[in-house]
């Protein structure tokens, strides 16, 4: 039998072992008889020989390792009861810890769903990523036909969004162009049908044509789980594929954050990229990443020296055409090396991993500072039991004892507390996984309630039991036994609690203010970029981008279509302005070139690569972007009229001498080879941010959309945005719907999506909202709890000196006094928590400081100001005790005590 | 009784609790009895000490404990020996032998030391 099922049946062996006792005296009786005893006298000589009967049944349990069980289950129900008798206390207590621990257990799953966990694959250990960003196709196909030297399998996979719609405004999901060996290589096995195998992987699809395969979450979500999807076709960005399989519940794709609902073989973007653009003969197309599953008992270092050893095949085999010499040579050096990928590649983990572990210090604190309340709220408590605990003393308790009957009541509040805790976990960690998803990336986070998440919080639970509750119990412990005898005394001073219920004051308003003055570093970085000026405007300007990849128009006619979709849209009641352009700030995406600019020559070239968007007429009017020299383009600059281009005020200062750009000439220069494109300035415009207020207002170079042709060697991509300026205050976004009508009149085969500027700018800043709110939060908790504690402290302090303000006011101070008298103590408590605060703070500024934005981490009004916020709540708490002592009727204290 | 009584030494009394429920099962009083006549009441056994010990000894999977009806017509706790028990019974068995053989060498040769 375990202890455990001994603890189960504990009730049936108490019962066993009186059986046993009973058994044992009525023979001894029954022979004793015999012998001739009379049976009164037997049975008191039997009880006699056994000795005292609980004592001997106390033994057994000690015997049988029973005993704690026993004695834990009493000092339960004795603290149940205990904390009964005190329901405001409990729930107070209980509250604060459930959000302590709620909020550590949150934290604690975003940091285990996010850093700790591995992919749900088969053997991930072995799993290891080609470190460098994205590769080629080409790169990967040599990989792929090479890696029997260095692994056991291999895969590559690239993201797509594909567009469900088969025209008008889109629908997205997102999915993945997987290698045919993918599924084989991760060891996923499909739950429904087959996962796809290297025969399918051919372009343009395999024996079976395009297939695909789809997660379970989206066959549910999607399709209600019907039976009979397999063979179902499927519209991918307008082509039909045939659904084969479903993956497993847990399986979103390689891709931590991401959940990846279609996967479809890599040959098939033949389907959709054909000719220049052909993603799988381009050599200069880096979308791959690929992953290699090590042979059992290989190491990293081993397979990439393998690897290593056939890099110049490799890359000789994939030299990507039309690169200068030099760039080519730093292609052929680049080395490869391989990182584990046993939890999977994840931007959302290089996004998110130092500000969740801060977020997990910031929690820490908090419950430190709910630990140190509720301490000394027991303190308090203990105080008052004292005559309780005396009288168990006296009656031969051992001190152990009493401490752990202490022990266990302060283990129930927090186990209390880790359950209610654990409801806000759950609840939190969902609301915050949905605050991570953007337009760009929607974040699919499994954060199950696993066995890493329980054992945390069963240990927090633990250790905060035993952080609030070992000084009462030791407290307790230390119980004099004559208390008991004496009557509960008055006396004239307090007694002797102050040392650690100060240290604990102390030490809460110095948490505190590592907490608030983090709040305000956050906030005041969030609120720095999220108001910086832009150098647009961001509230009315709505965003059409329109995709024209698998649409009927041919590349040749895209310039055309898209002038006709942008002065359609210009001709919608309610908007103000419209324009056409390639890419729009804060979009994610960026295109740099190097300029040969005549008045900078002497910069090195890595210095005069500029920031290049190509727009039409009506762009800087859209965006409120002033032209302030020159002219805006206009129909004029079309296909085979003289290059022009406009440029912003920091590139003419950066590049340009002399007082006016606007006529100034400078080139482009294009692939080896091929001649360079001259440009004439015939404007200069505002400048603007281009890809995050982060990186300020760097110079830019607009170049006219109308003018890019396949002649010229610069084909026009598939897609553009329309960004149009809504005349009205409201929402841009309530234009949606005449746009999608007009723009699908125009013409009904592009896809379609609409967007504000200002949601694609806070997109830029989720990680900083999401810090912010959450440290401001924490803040706010932290400063409550501490000014519960002074409060509570301040008005014990006042109770017990009761007696001794009394006789102060009777032997004549006013009530200015008095209240000074309270009120200095609380100034000290105050003054030297916010010093070994500040202390803390300045030390730990090193920590926060790469996720801080316009400020330094010691910055001197944040750190004042949160001292100051301390100080005026701090006053606050303090107040109400000290009014109460003011209040204090002397000649009511003489008389009664 | 003019013997004079000792108490059995410290940690003998398992070796001696198992040795006689090495020979039948037996219940609580049934060994208590047999330990004091197999000792001829020259060992005092502590009544109080031998329930600790067989719960002890049932704890540590030596004894096997049973339910059944006894002489008395009511159902009595008997104890047996398990095959653990067993092994533990001849270890401590061979061991008590060899360590009262030495202490009686001792014993004798000091004795011839002093004459």
């Amino acid at each position: 039998m375990t202890w455990l099922g001994r603890l189960v049946r504990r009730t049936r062996a108490e019962a066993e072992l009186a059986a046993e006792l009973r058994d044992h005296l009525e023979r001894r009786v029954t022979d004793l008889v015999q012998d001739g005893m009379e049976e009164p006298e037997a049975r008191r000589l039997a009880g006699l020989e056994l000795g005292g009967i609980e004592q001997l049944k106390e033994n057994c349990r000690d015997a049988r390792g029973t005993r704690w069980a026993h004695d834990l289950a009493h000092d339960l129900r004795y603290g149940v009861r205990v904390l009964g008798q005190t329901p405001i206390f409990t729930a107070v207590a209980v509250l604060s810890l459930a959000l302590g621990i709620g909020a550590n257990s949150a934290i604690f799953s975003m940091v285990n769903g996010l850093l700790l966990r591995t992919l749900p694959v088969q053997d991930p250990s072995r799993l290891v990523l080609l470190n460098g960003g994205s590769w080629t196709n080409p790169l990967w196909e040599q990989v792929r036909d090479r890696r029997a030297a260095f692994a056991e399998g291999a895969a590559a996979w690239g993201t797509e969004r594909f567009d469900l719609a088969r025209g008008g405004q889109s629908e997205f999901v997102d999915g993945l162009y997987a290698s045919g060996g993918y599924f084989e290589t991760l060891g996923v096995r499909a739950i429904l049908g087959r996962t796809f195998t290297p025969a399918d992987d051919r372009r343009g699809g395999g024996p079976d044509g395009p297939v695909a395969v789809i997660s379970y979450r989206w066959w549910q979500a999607r399709f209600g789980g019907a039976a009979d999807i397999i063979g179902r076709p499927l519209s991918l960005n307008r082509a039909r594929f045939t659904i084969i399989g479903v993956t497993p519940p847990g399986f979103l794709g390689p891709v931590v954050g991401r959940g990846f609902d279609v996967t479809v073989p890599l040959g098939t973007v033949d389907l959709f990229r054909d000719g220049p653009e052909n993603a799988l003969d381009s050599r200069s197309w880096w979308w791959l990443d690929i992953m290699l599953r090590l042979k059992p008992g290989e190491t990293i270092e081993e397979a990439t020296r393998a690897l290593r050893g056939l890099q110049p095949q490799i890359r000789q085999a994939t030299m990507p055409q039309d690169w200068r010499v030099q760039d080519l040579e730093s292609y052929l050096r680049d080395g490869f090396t391989l990182v584990s990928a046993a939890a999977g590649p994840s931007e959302l983990r290089k996004e998110y991993e130092r500000p969740l572990l801060t977020l997990m210090a910031v929690v820490g604190l908090v419950l430190f500072i709910a630990c140190a309340n509720i301490a000394n709220l027991l303190l308090a408590r203990a105080t008052a039991r004292r005559h309780e605990l005396a009288m168990r003393r006296a009656l031969g308790a051992s001190g152990f004892r009493l401490a752990r009957q202490l022990l266990a009541e302060s283990l129930l509040l927090s186990a209390a507390g880790a359950v209610v805790g654990l409801l806000f976990a759950r609840w939190g960690t969902s609301l915050l996984v949905s605050q991570l998803s953007t337009f760009r990336a929607v974040v699919t986070l499994d954060v199950p309630l696993d066995w890493r998440v329980l054992a945390f919080t069963a240990a927090v639970t633990i250790a905060t039991a035993l952080v609030f509750g070992i000084a009462p119990a030791l407290r307790a412990a230390r119980v004099d036994p004559n208390d008991a005898l004496k009557q509960q005394g008055r006396s004239l001073t307090a007694e002797g609690r102050g040392g650690l219920g100060t240290a604990l004051v102390i030490a809460q308003v110095a948490l505190s203010l590592v907490l608030v003055v983090a709040a305000g570093l956050f906030v005041r970085t969030f609120a720095t970029l999220a108001t910086a000026d832009t150098g647009f405007d961001r509230d009315p300007v709505l965003i059409v981008t329109v995709d024209a990849q698998h649409s009927k128009i041919a590349p040749a006619d895209r310039v055309a279509s898209f002038d006709r979709l942008r002065k359609a849209a210009a001709a919608v009641p309610g908007v103000a302005h419209a324009g056409a352009s390639f890419l729009t700030p804060a979009s994610g995406m960026g295109w740099n070139n190097r300029f040969e600019i005549p008045d900078a020559a002497d910069l090195p070239e890595q210095e005069r690569v500029v920031w290049v968007n190509a727009v039409t007429a009506g762009y800087f009017q859209a965006f409120g972007t002033a032209v302030l020299e020159g002219r805006d383009f206009n129909d004029g600059d079309r296909a085979g009229s003289a290059r022009v281009a406009i440029v912003n005020q920091a590139f003419v200062r950066k590049y340009i001498k002399g007082p006016s750009a606007l006529g100034h000439a400078f080139t482009r220069e294009g692939p080896p080879g091929s001649p360079p494109t001259p440009f004439e300035v015939i404007g200069v415009v505002e400048d603007a941010v281009y890809r995050s207020p982060r990186d300020g207002k760097p110079p830019t170079v607009y170049l006219a959309l109308q003018q890019r042709s396949e002649a010229s060697g610069e084909p026009v991509m598939a897609s553009v945005n329309i960004v149009v300026r809504a005349a009205g205050t409201g929402s841009p976004m309530l234009l949606s719907k005449s746009l999608a009508d007009v723009l699908a009149r125009v013409d009904p085969s592009v896809s379609l999506t609409f967007r504000p500027l200002a949601e694609q700018f806070d997109a830029l800043f989720v990680r900083e909202r999401l810090v912010a709110v959450l440290s401001a939060f924490f803040g706010g908790l932290a400063l409550l709890m501490a000014a519960i504690g002074l409060y509570g402290v301040t008005a014990y302090a006042v109770s017990c000196r009761r007696t001794e303000i009394g006789v102060r006011m009777a032997l004549g101070a006013d009530a200015g006094r008095v209240v000074r008298l309270v009120l200095g103590r609380v100034a000290w408590l105050v003054g030297a928590g916010v010093a070994v605060g500040l202390v803390i703070s300045l030390w730990a500024s090193r920590f926060v400081s790469s996720l801080l934005y316009g400020l330094e981490a010691t910055d001197a009004t944040t750190l004042t100001g949160a001292a100051a916020v301390l100080a005026t709540v701090a006053a606050l708490a303090a107040w109400l005790p000290a009014r109460r002592a003011a209040r204090i009727d002397p000649a009511e204290v003489l008389r009664n005590g | 009784m003019a013997t004079p009584r000792s108490d059995i030494p410290q940690g003998t009394l398992d070796l001696l609790v198992l040795k006689v429920v090495a020979q039948a099962p037996l219940h609580g009083y049934g060994i208590a009895q047999r330990l004091q006549q197999l000792s001829r009441d020259v060992v005092q056994v502590q009544q109080g000490s031998l329930y600790p010990a067989l719960h002890r000894l049932e704890n540590r999977g030596l004894l096997a404990a049973e339910w059944r009806p006894s002489d008395t017509g009511r159902e009595a706790k008997f104890y047996s020996l398990t095959r653990k028990g067993r092994r533990q019974l001849a270890t401590e068995e061979s061991g008590w032998r060899r360590l009262a053989e030495a202490i009686g060498l001792i014993l004798a040769n000091a004795e011839g030391e002093i004459t």
